[in-house]
């Protein structure tokens, strides 16, 4: 039912089970049951509480590549959004002491602006999101790095620093239900709005949608706009993880927040091609993503051997779902 | 004639390049020295190979966002082959193209076989590639190169590096399989439209592979050269191939879609790019304004092409 | 009688949501043209597509020589010396013509492709196919006739035993049809065995030697010598009935009421100097072949394409459509278009998104909310009025039958309520039941009051709908017909305006 469209034909139990993010939540059960059992520090309060909280900042990363994916396109510069977003509030609260809500309402706001951007250029130039955002993930970091100098804002308020130690019954970090709010939100937009249907239909066929009457372009810029203000929104939770804005957190020209922002959604089973989207399966995959990382880590197999093995990982869903497509096509063209 | 190459995708290019070169050559009279020279031959060497890397994989409509992994999995398996194992040379040379032909099999395999979009299917190998670079060296680069790979990183003639050979040959065995060979003809017809050419009969698993390897191999070449440019195996090598990757082709007039590329537009990307980067070095700009400059760079560089493309569409 | 070259035994094959070949039975023996007929979506292409290798069937078995063969791939069959022209283009724009021509062998000298050869070999079949364009020329420089022939000369130079030709005439003039079946002619007289598929009955009768017809994916009948035949027999094999054009009741046009009015119009897309009205309860035809420029001027009107000299006058007011969702939400034009997968329906969304997609605006409340309950609710009406057999409004369109996608391309703009309603190719590859239902909707519509712009290349549909009929080419209009339900009168009549046309 966190499909966007309905009717991914058979019903049933069968159907549920066919449905990825069943799938996905039946693989963390079992992820969480192996690693809970294995090592017994994982279910430590400590722990939990840290696993949460990447978890809550993961997820927020997917739903933010996620929504431009949704119109068939890419944001390859999320990471550089984010931290020039999260520049720009730390800035603003550390040195022109604006108050913190305010402070990071900017900062969301100029991501929801270099996202417009991005969607500005898609829609005028003609050219595919992947090259557009190529250009501005350079253009944007270099512009923050000239501006910052590359310096990091560490004296950031108490009260936003203190935002990234919220918990909640002892173990569970804010950032998450923070993350599962928006996801929600997002579902509510895709769902039932107008403009997120509209969304959904041009980035399954914007022909289509055109001749229908939907401003295709508008949809584009609306999605990369919403992209960006996703972006600096993780930027912000990062940073109060961090208890600082530091140029680098999301890597190389934020590219360190590519691998994550992909993961969530198309492990989730939002297309690439677009028009189809699951809040829910983003959600999920982000969760696992997460959760397989921090596992790993506990384990003894050393932290210089994890990323091949979420790549593995990732792998290994990726056939797993195309796999399971296959066969759901196969069985109802027999039907 | 003449027409044909006003009308050809680098003319614009080629200008732009020379101008900026001349006015380089002006305004800071070390521009032209032999040092000079080498320095910016160097990483056109190794941009180049990372470009085509790319460009090939772009010709048949498809990303790959391994190259960088994969260049770097060579360079670490290179260098640490020679080290710890005591290979040869040559033995270590094969090695490094045998596992970037491995790599690219997986690529091009995978993507055919399941259907899934290169892109996916690279964003995944990318991850496996730079694990397996990060698990056998654990971050740490390999120090020991024997000399000889430290001379041919160093040596040169005059302004000239000798491991410019490498890239000038493969550019030109490039520029013939796209241009005068069956197979290059095959992979951008695929690029183009895949239905019309399987309908062809053109074997598309086939043509994908090879397209693969052939791009695996390219940035393997690459990570070598890097190699025996920091005379050692960085594990780094590669992390940041990725957007200039992309940049070189399209500046060069690729059509990201795929069908179209050129090898001359890809090199001359390449060249302005190096001479941005070389003169924001000279004038003493701040190296933080490379990143700006590049990515304004693609922005006109797309721009230009497709109000050519309109302007030149049939009406 | 000769032994068959090619013998294809109960073949069958299904697609989600249709069965388009089930039991097909087809003989093919060599030196003849055997024509394939049959309705839009009776399964031809598919047959075809199963002898070249690009589907498997899913039973039935196909002999090339008597001997079983099982294509995997279209170069399987290439090689086993079958060559098609299949019905989409399949060409590359960038690549020359010769090296299009001659993709599936490119001739090679010591591992290098050999142009001179490339160009010479394909200069051959550019003659001989009367092509006045040079083999170095880009595909992308051609016409679309141009292209066709280009497509046809590539399989004609495999010079194959068997040659496979879907709709290879739909857009290309008498004149190069006639080399076209000279050369066809003269292939089969030295033992070529060809298929060609024809919408045009003419063409068959002139050209070819035996009929097959496939209805809904069967045989209507399997091999018949034309000779046997006449025209009435092959209509009842394709449409299972004689050729009926609809009984429509009477229909009031109030003549004072233009809705729309085009005075001296071009377009960016090409037209010059359109005039035309359109008046309330109107049905106004607009005919032409492939290429005329009718669905381009439908675009142009709803926004796609400008409108660069010329007025547009809707309701009385001089309009200006800048894109499809003014014409929607200020003029209440709406466009069906004849390319129902690409531009019609999102296939992979469900049938209440294809419907409501107009509609949402105007159904949606604050900050946009717009309960998928109400959504569904609205489209409802529509899906029980055009009778749309869907098992839920959760169906995938894609799923659907051909005739019920075409159904709920249409519902989407009976429930935006337009005003003008633009049609392209309404019943191209549907079946006769919903053909009916469609050509008794759009009276019904007209009666009610709306203005309909009736775009068809089905010269029966065009005169049992048409109040008049516009006949176009080259972008232009060429000349305008009154229509009195009399086929044979009206035939002449437009055909008679496309000839001269061509002659001037
Ligand atoms: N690739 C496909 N996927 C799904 N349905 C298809 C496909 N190709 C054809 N069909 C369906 O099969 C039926 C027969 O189509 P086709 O063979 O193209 O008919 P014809 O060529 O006689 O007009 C139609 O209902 C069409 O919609
Ligand atoms: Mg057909």
């Amino acid at each position: 039912m966190a499909t966007a469209t309905t009717g991914r034909g058979g019903r049933g139990a069968l159907g549920l089970l066919a449905s990825n993010e069943v799938g996905l939540a039946l693989l963390i059960a079992v992820l969480v049951a192996i690693f809970a059992t294995v090592n017994p520090g994982f279910t430590s309060p400590f722990n939990l509480f840290a696993l949460s909280r990447v978890m809550g900042i993961d997820m927020v990363i997917g739903l933010s590549m996620m929504v431009v994916l949704v119109t068939g396109g890419l944001n390859l510069a999320v990471g550089s959004i984010g931290v020039a977003s999260v520049m720009l509030g730390g800035w603003a609260m550390q040195v022109a002491g604006v108050p913190v809500l305010p402070s990071m309402t900017l900062a969301v706001a100029f991501g929801a602006f270099l996202g417009w951007i991005n969607g500005q250029l898609t829609v005028r130039m003609g050219v595919h999101s992947f090259i557009v955002t190529l250009a501005t993930m350079s253009l944007f970091f270099g512009a923050m790095i000239v501006a910052t100098r590359a310096e990091a804002f560490n004296a950031l308020p108490r009260s936003f620093v203190d935002l990234g130690k919220l918990r909640y019954g002892g173990f569970v970090s804010g950032m998450l239900p923070l993350a599962l709010i928006v996801g929600l939100g997002l579902w509510l937009f895709f769902n039932r709005t107008s403009l997120g249907r509209e969304i959904l239909a041009a980035g399954a066929n914007p022909q289509a949608a055109e001749l229908s009457g939907v401003r295709v372009n508008r949809t584009i810029v609306v999605a990369h706009a919403l992209s960006g203000a996703l972006g600096a929104l993780a930027g912000l939770m990062l940073a109060a993880r961090n208890g600082a804005a530091l140029p680098s957190m999301a890597g190389h020209i934020g590219m360190g927040w590519l691998l994550p922002a992909f993961l969530a959604p198309v492990l989730g089973g939002t297309l690439l091609t677009g028009g189809v989207v699951s809040v829910a399966g983003t959600v999920l995959g982000a969760a696992m993503v997460t959760i397989i990382t921090n596992g790993l880590l506990q384990l003894q197999i050393g932290e210089f051997w994890v990323q091949m093995c979420l790549g593995l990982i990732l792998l290994a869903a990726v056939l797993l779902d195309r796999a399971r497509s296959v066969i759901a096509e196969r069985r109802r063209s027999v039907a | 004639m003449l027409k044909g190459i006003w009308g050809s995708d680098w003319f614009g290019l080629f200008v732009v390049a020379l101008v900026a070169g001349t006015g380089l050559a002006l305004f800071q009279p070390a521009f032209l020295s032999p040092f000079n020279l080498y320095v910016l031959l160097i990483s056109f060497s190794l941009w180049a190979l990372v470009a085509m890397a790319q460009m090939v994989i772009i010709a048949i409509g498809q990303m790959n966002l391994s190259v960088g992994a994969i260049g770097g999995l060579v360079a670490i398996s290179f260098a640490g082959s020679m080290e710890v194992w005591g290979l040869p040379v040559p033995a270590a040379i094969l090695l490094g193209l045998a596992i970037a032909a491995l790599c690219g099999l997986l690529n091009g395999v995978m993507t055919h076989v399941t259907g899934i979009s290169a892109f996916v299917i690279t964003l995944a190998t990318l991850s496996i590639f730079k694990g397996l670079n990060i698990g056998i060296t654990e971050a740490q680069p390999f120090y020991g190169v024997p000399d000889v790979v430290k001379a041919f990183g160093n040596a040169r003639f005059e302004g000239l590096p000798h491991m410019l050979i490498v890239p000038v040959v493969a550019i030109i065995l490039i520029w013939l399989l796209f241009n005068r060979m069956v197979l290059g003809r095959q992979m951008l017809a695929l690029g183009a439209n895949r239905h019309a050419a399987e309908l062809s009969g053109i074997r598309v698993g086939r043509v994908v592979v090879i397209a693969h390897v052939i791009s695996a191999v390219l940035a393997a070449m690459a990570g070598m050269l890097a190699v025996a440019r920091l005379q050692l195996g960085q594990p780094t090598i590669g992390d940041d191939w990725l957007i200039l990757s992309f940049a070189a082709p399209v500046i060069g007039g690729a059509v990201l879609a795929g069908g179209h590329i050129s090898v001359i537009g890809t090199c001359l990307g390449v060249v302005i790019v190096t001479l941005i980067n070389n003169a924001l070095v000279l004038l003493g700009i701040d190296p933080f304004f490379v990143q700006l400059f590049l990515g304004g760079l693609i922005l006109i560089a797309v721009g230009l092409n497709r109000w050519r493309e309109r302007r030149l569409a049939p009406a | 009688m000769t032994e068959p070259v090619l013998a294809v035994e109960g073949a069958t094959k299904s697609f989600p949501g249709v069965k388009a070949l089930d039991g097909v039975d087809f003989v093919l023996r060599p030196g003849e043209i055997h024509a394939l007929l049959g309705e839009n979506g009776a399964g031809k292409s598919t047959l075809i597509k199963i002898l070249t290798g690009v589907h498997l069937p899913d039973s039935g078995t196909v002999r090339l020589f008597g001997e079983p063969v099982r294509f995997r791939n279209a170069r399987a069959a290439i090689q086993a010396g079958i060559s098609a022209v299949h019905q989409e283009r399949n060409l590359i724009p960038r690549m020359s013509v010769a090296e299009n021509i001659m993709l599936e062998d490119l001739p090679e000298r010591f591992g290098f492709v050999d142009y001179a050869a490339v160009n010479e070999r394909a200069l051959l079949w550019i003659e001989r196919l009367g092509l006045a364009i040079r083999p170095d020329q880009p595909v992308r420089s051609l016409s679309v006739a141009q292209m066709q022939l280009v497509e046809i000369a590539k399989a004609l130079v495999l010079e194959a035993r068997i040659l496979l030709m879907d709709e290879p005439t739909a857009s290309i003039t008498p004149h190069e049809t006639e080399v076209l079946f000279g050369l066809l002619k003269q292939l089969r007289d030295q033992g070529a065995a060809i298929v060609f598929v024809s919408h045009k009955l003419e063409e068959v009768f002139e050209l070819c030697d035996r009929v097959t017809v496939l209805r809904d994916g069967r045989n209507a009948c399997n091999g018949l010598p034309i000779g046997e035949l006449d025209r009435a027999d092959v209509v009842r094999f394709m449409i299972g009935r004689d050729e009926r054009t609809a009984k429509l009741g009477d229909k009031p046009v109030d003549a004072a009421d233009v809705v729309l009015r085009l005075d001296g119009v071009a377009t960016s897309l090409g037209h010059a100097g359109i005039d035309l009205e359109l008046r309330r309860g109107e049905i106004l035809g607009l005919y032409g072949l492939v290429g005329a420029g009718r669905s381009e001027l439908a675009k142009a009107l709803v926004g796609i394409g400008g409108v660069t000299a010329g007025t547009v006058t809707v309701a009385g007011q001089p309009a200006v459509v800048p894109d499809p969702t003014t014409a929607l939400q200020r003029y209440r034009i709406g466009y069906v278009s004849e390319d129902r997968k690409g531009e019609g329906l999102i296939l992979i969304h469900d049938v209440g998104r294809n419907i409501g997609i107009t509609i949402w605006r105007r159904l949606s409340g604050w900050l946009g909310w717009l309960g998928e309950g109400r959504a569904r609710a609205a489209c409802r009406p529509f899906v029980e009025k055009l009778a749309i057999r869907t098992p839920s409004m959760g169906q995938k369109v894609g799923n659907l039958s051909g005739g019920n996608q075409q159904k709920v391309s249409v519902a989407k703009w009976l429930a935006a309520d337009c005003d003008i309603l633009i049609v392209d190719e309404p019943t191209v590859g549907i079946d006769i039941k919903t053909k009916t239902d469609l050509h008794e909707l759009l009276w019904e519509l007209a009666s009610s009051g709306k203005a309909i712009l009736l775009i068809s290349s089905d010269m029966p549909e065009m005169v049992a709908l048409a109040d008049r009929i516009l006949v176009m080419g080259g972008f232009r209009i060429l000349g305008e017909v009154r229509n009195d339900h009399d086929y044979g009168r009206m035939s002449t009549a437009i055909m008679g305006h496309i000839h001269a046309a061509e002659a001037a």
